[in-house]
């Protein structure tokens, strides 16, 4: 069984960078690791009605933030990857 | 088309989010140890077992057949388990609660007799589930709700190193090795070398994995790194300690 999370994907300069409100729990880390800090907190609620977070045109698509949550809420599709 | 949260294969997505905390470490070495199994490709054969304590939350995160038992004793019934069905992999997992205070005669038990099993204990200095409790890994001066002033090394001793004492009474073909979540590959590498170990019937591997608590350490994000990458790594040094076939390594940070 699978369930649809409704990712809110977006569209960046390198990446598509999707969150799913449905499993941020607003716990930041991914906030803190960004080595570009392009990731803040959003108007979106989580799960838990915490903000959930976004990333903005800084981001160079590394995918720390996508290893480092906890709840798999963040999924980078690197730009290039698409296009092939 | 809609983009499926990246999410191990070996997960269960139906139940997502799961039950931990907002930045709990138990999600990223459980997501860790996911990644491991799906690139071992082993997840038919797999049995996990967790323990009392905020690892038992993880009871239905995966997609694996589970059980679930108290105080450390989830490694005397994965070796119940892998001696009746020597075919199965075997993994215990618990908190430093259950492995090295309540628990840690069935560790210590396992690892003399080298049963061929994966014991893996995530490590957040204290018992995270009653509400953080000083535990025999919290470190001196931490303040925790039966330390409110600090602990005192004098009193109390200092933070129990349960991965070096494994690794200084386990027989040769165990495997030990402490990984941290601040190093979510290495963590990968040590969990994937410990299954490994299972598989090729060396012996006992046990993998310590030093984990975040920030509902009881009350921290924010930043100081959640920051306590893992410097507080605590200055007591826990990570990297693999005991090796099958290697003489006794010593940990470097």
């Amino acid at each position: 069984m699978t369930l649809d999370f409704n990712g809110r994907t977006l569209e960046l300069e390198k990446a598509f960078w999707t969150l799913f409100p449905g499993l941020c729990k607003g716990c930041g880390l991914c906030v803190e690791k960004c080595p570009v800090d392009c990731i803040d907190w959003s108007d979106v609620l989580g799960v838990y009605g915490t903000p959930s977070v976004e990333a903005d045109n800084r981001c160079i698509a590394c995918g720390i933030c996508q290893n480092v949550c906890p709840d798999c809420a963040i999924r980078i599709d690197k730009r290039k990857k698409l296009i092939n | 088309m809609q983009p499926a949260p990246a999410m191990p294969k070996s997960w269960r997505v139906d139940n997502k989010p799961h039950k931990f905390c907002p930045g709990c470490g138990h999600g990223l070495i459980l997501k860790c140890l996911g990644q491991a199994i799906d690139e071992l490709e082993i997840q038919s054969r797999v049995v996990y077992g967790c323990d009392i304590g905020c690892s038992l939350l993880s009871w239905d995160l995966f997609n694996l057949d589970t059980v679930q038992t108290h105080h450390g004793r989830t490694t005397p019934v994965m070796t119940g388990m892998k001696r009746a069905r020597p075919e199965l992999l075997c993994i215990a997992y618990m908190g430093d609660g259950g492995g090295y205070s309540i628990g840690v005669q069935h560790l210590v038990g396992a690892a003399m007799r080298n049963e061929k099993i994966t014991v893996i204990v995530a490590n957040n200095t204290q018992y995270a589930m009653t509400g953080g409790q000083m535990a025999p890994t919290t470190l001196p001066g931490q303040k925790t709700e039966t330390c409110p002033y600090g602990r005192d090394p004098g009193a109390t001793g200092l933070p129990f190193q349960g991965a070096e004492m494994i690794s200084a009474i386990a027989p040769d073909g165990a495997y030990v090795a402490r990984g941290s979540i601040s190093h979510l590959t290495q963590l990968t590498g040590f969990l994937k070398k410990a299954l490994k170990n299972q598989i090729d019937g060396h012996g006992f591997s046990l993998v310590e994995a030093l984990s975040a608590c920030p509902t009881n350490w009350r921290t924010d994000a930043a100081r959640t790194w920051e306590f893992i990458e410097k507080d605590m790594a200055g007591y826990f040094k990570r990297g693999e300690i005991k090796i099958p076939g290697q003489k006794e390594a010593t940990a470097n940070a």
